[in-house]
């Protein structure tokens, strides 16, 4: 399998702080990759570094065997990086449809399958974004990537303080991208129970560095990387 | 950065005015066989608003003066000393003006000052000049009740009452009309001295039985005139008197004629002479004045001169309209008076100066006047002119009109 | 108590002459609402297109409409180049405030020292046409201007919320780095719409030198109303205004034929701190 990311050598970071260091990592096309860990080791470092709004020290990427290292975040984004960020920072003064279509390109993903995908979202489609609930505005941040119709999606912590039932919702959704789709993605999460089933292959961050990979299927079976790193039981 | 604009704006001014008194000496040397003033200069420090709101009207007063201290130079300077005049921008603010005029006297040492133009940086500098006593001549304080510093002296003939004198010349004209106006509608900037001469007009329009039928207040630099003109034509005055600055009259005629309404007689306190003559719809319209480029006062001593010298430079300096006025002429006016004192007090000396000019009084462009009234004012001169064939014609007190110019009535 | 046709009279040309304000104000609102920046040398521009009109008018007769064909995109370069400068010095909202008030007051000085201070009177036979319907009188020139004013608003309007570069500049207006993250190229938009301000600055010109009077000094003028007009209309919204530019328009205007015309600046500020008062959803 070709791969669409790969990630050498990486250290990165913000002002002068040092947070993720040495960070390797190939993701193939049409892959799931969920990225675990404990609060505050880098997860959304890792993220934030492949949108490309981090400050690098050390190393390289490619997206789709093509060097993105040194470009700028708007720059990735038309090579197909779609981020759907922690803050899920939506823009509260367009409406949920123009939250769709100010970033839209063309594609299979059009502004219809989104709301086919989430439907609430096609019910609120002329609220304005700061009327969403949590869990809506987390559909929205979701689809609002889709809509650039991405090549890889990027997803930092999606199931965070939401309603049980809306996370249930979501991961559906999720898994019906990466599962049904084919949709290429890393997710990051704390709860690794949720996500595991839906990805192909998972790695833990601690204190910057990975400090485990292996398929998803294997944690699932076996889950005392999880307990060592996250330190948690597997269920 | 007010600081290097003021630095920048002198050197540039001395520099014109050292050129300028050069070119003149050459020129004047041999046509006139007078020793040339010599020695160290007399420097006569002022300041004009060269910048700011009032700037249109001051580089009026900035070639007047700038010929004057040409012509003073060309006679016998003062007291045999060349007059260099050291001209500062006080930006239309009278507190920029009080500082300079601080800076003028005790950081450059002039030996006499001059007064700046319009009310507020007159006072301003009168503070400053009475706390060193120096004399100051201004030209263009429209409340000469203000002036209360007793070396300070008015070179326009404003009387000391003009809110009281003025109005009656007014009044006077219309009543020699057949049908005298019995209706005026007063309307007003709320710039002090228009404001100040508009209350005068509407309680000496009351006191002679002319009906009152609106005195309306704008703010200066109001912007629409739609809802005053509509005022003003559901009023329908015989008279309508406007305390105008600038091109307010013309704006207010513009949204007149928009409705259909052109007004009876009509009268501008200080108009834009130029556009409200030119102005489709300044017929007929009348206006201060002091005097005008016409008979009889093209006859006065010096004023012919002036006239030319003063279109050549304003048609030099780019100024749309090119020809002598009462703005000018203040100015001309002014440095005629303190030429006058320097001259008749044989001294540079402020006090003599000032006692001088109380006792003697000057004759200047503006005919004899005195200062032994209040305020140091004499007779008022205010006339009344008036748009006939897209010229300001003096048509008020009958004789100062040019031979066969009379007062129309609408 | 002033008679009907006053006051009708009085709304009209109130309104009418409010469309001048929203007209200035829209290309104010957009910069200060989509880049962040308060560009006070949005006045300085629109009386440097007055002062070009009434050149080209003047001295050469060129109709006012061509000289509006020549002048607007002139401005919407300028504007361009302004925003490169802004970009180039990352100037944020104050510095921007103070930079472009350097500017203003530059064109101001550059106007005086080729034009004089002198008051500046652009004469056609535009400038008293009117027509009557019932009793009230219509001015041509206002009404037009308040047409092309209606025009431009709707039209920008549409542009920010129907297309996707409007839609683009307002997500970027409120999370450039977020809105930069999904591939929009803000830079490139901020060009554009600092163009379209300064741009709008030259239509405003246009009429200003048609309607007002002409002097240095005049940038200042408008400044106060226009900013209560882009703050009533809402930041980055062209209809708002010039639906709050009639507004106050229009109630100057009643202050003016009711009360006394010395009350109209009054009015239009009390206005203003009546609505951050009372602070509507619409701000």
């Amino acid at each position: 399998m070709a791969d669409l990311l790969t990630v050498d050598g990486l250290s990165a970071g913000y002002g002068r702080a040092v947070v993720l260091s040495d960070i390797a990592l190939r993701l193939g096309e049409g892959e799931a990759l969920a990225v675990l860990g404990r609060n505050g080791v880098g997860k959304t470092t890792l993220i934030d570094s492949i949108v490309g709004v981090t400050r690098r020290f050390a190393g390289s990427l490619t997206l789709g065997g093509r060097e993105i290292t040194t470009l700028a975040p708007e720059a990735r984004a038309m090579l197909g990086i779609g981020w759907v960020p922690q803050e899920r920072n939506i823009f509260r003064s367009l409406t949920v449809e123009e939250n769709i279509t100010a970033v839209a390109r063309p594609g299979p993903w059009t502004t219809d399958r989104v709301f086919a995908l989430f439907p609430r979202l096609k019910e609120r489609r002329r609220q304005a974004g700061s009327s969403l609930s949590g869990g809506e505005q987390q559909m929205l941040a979701i689809g609002r990537a889709l809509a650039t119709n991405p090549r890889l999606l990027l997803l930092d912590e999606p199931t965070e303080g939401l309603a049980p039932i809306i996370v249930e919702e979501l991961l559906a959704a999720l898994s019906k991208l990466f599962r049904s789709e084919g949709l290429s993605g890393i997710i990051v999460e704390q709860h690794a129970q949720k996500i595991l089933p839906i990805t192909d292959r998972a790695l833990i961050l601690e204190r910057g560095r990975v400090v485990h990979q292996s398929a998803s299927a294997e944690l699932l079976a076996d889950a005392t990387p999880l307990e060592r790193f996250l330190g948690v039981t597997g269920r | 950065m007010v600081e290097q604009v003021g630095a920048w704006r002198r050197r540039h001014v001395l520099a014109g005015m050292a050129g300028m008194a050069g070119g003149a000496a050459a020129l004047a040397a041999p046509a006139i066989l007078r020793a040339a003033p010599s020695g160290a200069p007399v420097k006569v420090g002022g300041t004009l608003s060269l910048t700011g709101f009032l700037a249109q009207t001051a580089v009026i007063h900035k070639i007047a003066a700038e010929m004057m201290v040409e012509e003073i130079n060309s006679r016998n300077g003062f007291l045999g000393r060349p007059v260099e005049f050291v001209l500062l921008d006080d930006q239309s603010k009278p507190e920029v003006a009080r500082s300079l005029y601080e800076k003028l006297i005790t950081v450059d040492k002039v030996d006499l000052i001059q007064g700046p133009y319009a009310t507020a940086p007159i006072l301003a500098a009168m503070g400053v000049a009475q706390r060193y006593s120096k004399v100051m001549v201004q030209s263009s304080m429209g409340i000469p009740k203000l002036q209360t510093y007793d070396m300070a002296f008015p070179a326009t003939p404003f009387g000391s009452e003009p809110d009281k004198t003025y109005p009656n010349v007014i009044l006077d004209a219309m009543a020699s009309f057949p049908t005298p106006p019995k209706t005026i509608v007063v309307l007003t900037s709320k710039f002090p001295s228009a404001k100040f001469m508009a209350e005068g007009m509407r309680d000496q329009a009351e006191k002679r039985g002319v009906k009152v039928l609106l005195y309306l207040e704008y703010e200066s630099g109001n912007r629409d005139f739609g809802a005053i003109a509509a005022r003003v034509k559901e009023a329908n005055p015989d008279l309508l008197w406007v305390g105008s600055l600038g091109l307010e009259s013309n704006q207010l005629l513009e949204s007149l004629r928009k409705l259909d309404y052109s007004p009876k007689n009509h009268f501008h306190l200080y108009p834009a002479p130029g556009p409200l003559a030119l102005s489709p719809d300044g017929n007929n319209a009348l206006c201060s004045t002091f005097l005008e480029p016409a008979e009889p006062f093209m006859s006065r001593p010096g004023m012919k001169r002036l006239a030319e010298l003063y279109k050549e430079r304003a048609t030099k300096a780019n100024l749309p309209y090119t020809t002598i006025d009462a703005q000018a002429c203040g100015m001309i006016s002014e440095w005629q008076v303190l030429e006058a004192g320097v001259n008749g007090a044989k001294s540079l000396d402020d006090k003599a100066i000032a006692a001088w000019l109380k006792k003697n009084g000057a004759t200047t462009i503006y005919g004899k006047m005195r200062f032994d009234g209040p305020f140091n004012h004499g007779d008022a001169a205010q006339l009344i002119k008036q748009v006939q064939d897209k010229e300001w014609k003096v048509v008020w007190p009958k004789e100062f009109a040019a031979p066969g110019v009379k007062l129309i009535a609408s | 108590m002033p008679s009907a046709t006053l006051l009708g009279q009085a709304l009209i040309s109130g309104v009418l002459a409010g469309g001048m304000y929203g007209l200035l104000a829209m290309g104010l609102s957009l910069s200060w609402g989509l880049l962040r920046l308060v560009n006070l040398s949005h006045f300085a521009l629109a009386f440097l297109s007055a002062y070009i009109v009434y050149e080209l008018g003047t001295n050469y007769h060129v109709e006012p409409w061509w000289s509006a064909a020549m002048v607007v995109p002139a401005m919407f370069c300028i504007g361009a180049l302004q925003h490169w400068l802004f970009d180039r010095f990352k100037v944020n909202e104050l510095a921007s405030l103070l930079i472009t008030f350097s500017f203003a007051v530059i064109v101001e000085a550059g106007i005086q020292l080729y034009w004089t201070a002198d008051y500046r009177r652009y004469e056609t036979e535009y400038s008293t046409l009117s027509f009557k319907t019932g009793p009230f009188y219509i001015p041509v020139l206002e009404l037009t201007l308040c047409m092309v004013a209606g025009v431009l608003a709707w039209g920008t309007w549409l542009w920010l919320r129907k297309t996707y570069v409007g839609k683009a500049l307002r997500a970027a207006a409120e999370d450039p780095e977020i809105a930069a993250a999904y591939g929009v190229d803000h830079k490139k938009l901020a060009y554009l719409l600092s163009g379209i301000g300064a741009a709008y600055a030259g239509v405003a010109g246009t009429f200003i030198a048609l309607i007002a009077t002409l002097a240095p000094a005049q940038i200042w003028a408008w400044l106060g109303v226009v900013f209560a007009v882009v703050i009533i209309g809402r930041l980055g919204n062209p209809l708002g205004a010039l639906f709050a530019g009639m507004l106050i328009g229009a109630s100057e205007s009643i202050a003016m034929a009711v009360l006394s015309p010395a009350w109209a600046p009054v009015v239009s500020f009390s206005m203003l701190i009546a609505i951050l008062l009372w602070d509507p959803d619409w701000i």
